[in-house]
């Protein structure tokens, strides 16, 4: 009786060895698939594609007036939502401005003509 | 290079410094990055590194549209050249002026009706509206 019952214990060990190999597997598998979708979840987008939005000219001039009347060295002037820039300012005092006209929602500022001493 | 490029010492930071709703995009040969930054000094440094990839700025090929919106109730103090700050009625040059802010005043911000002008009260309790340039929060 103890024979035969040995004789039926091999074949189960061997099934149940073979059951957890396959099981770990399969395990592996989802764990890789999960850390890939983790991954791409957690890349930052970078670049959206909504409008940018632009101000018109008369907004704009506005508020162009508004940031440079303290600065009597700069010319300014809009046109197609553009900033063109002429004149001399400090350099100081250009890293105040310019924040404040990117603020303004221009569609570009050029500053080609403008002199920064 | 692209702009995306050209700027990705700036993308980066802007990224890593925690700017909201950041929106990086570009149209037309210009690159435009917007959002809110949490506090001046890293709307400074986002500035910095502009610089540093295009000196003075004088490319013309990107609109830097990230604002340090002061919160309500917070200090600022006024950082004008030399003068006194004007204290308007509304926001706008071509408002009324109704009061004085002195350089170096400390005033409360009270709310920022858009990214050139904030509403303030001073010490002395005039309130009226300001130009945010001249502001440096505290």
């Amino acid at each position: 009786m103890k024979k035969r019952n040995f004789l039926l214990f091999i074949p189960a060990l061997f099934i149940v060895a073979f059951s957890f190999s396959s099981c770990k597997g399969k395990d592996k598998k989802e764990t890789d698939a999960t850390t890939e979708t983790t991954t791409a979840i957690d890349t930052p987008a970078v670049t959206t594609t909504a409008p940018v939005m632009v101000n018109d000219d008369e907004a704009l001039r506005k508020g162009v007036t508004d940031a440079t009347k303290d600065y009597p060295g700069v010319k300014a002037e809009v046109s197609d939502s553009v900033i063109v820039l002429s004149g001399e300012i400090k350099r100081a005092d250009w890293k105040k401005l310019n924040p404040t006209l990117n603020s303004l929602h221009p569609k570009r500022i050029k500053s080609d003509d403008l002199t920064i001493k | 290079m692209s702009l995306q490029d050209k700027y990705k010492t700036l993308i980066d930071a802007a990224h890593q410094s925690g700017i909201a709703d950041l929106q990086v995009r570009e149209q037309d040969n210009v690159l435009y990055i917007d959002g809110s930054a949490p506090s001046a000094s890293v709307k400074d440094k986002l500035w910095d590194v502009y610089n540093q990839v295009d000196p003075d700025y004088k490319s013309g090929d990107l609109v830097l549209n990230v604002n340090a919106t002061a919160a309500t109730g917070s200090k600022a103090k006024v950082t004008t050249n030399s003068t006194n700050l004007n204290i308007r009625k509304g926001p706008g040059t071509d408002q009324e002026i109704i009061g004085k802010a002195a350089h170096d005043e400390v005033i409360t911000i009270l709310s920022a009706p858009n990214d050139q002008w904030s509403l303030i009260k001073t010490d002395k309790g005039e309130e009226g509206y300001v130009y945010t340039q001249y502001l440096t929060p505290q």
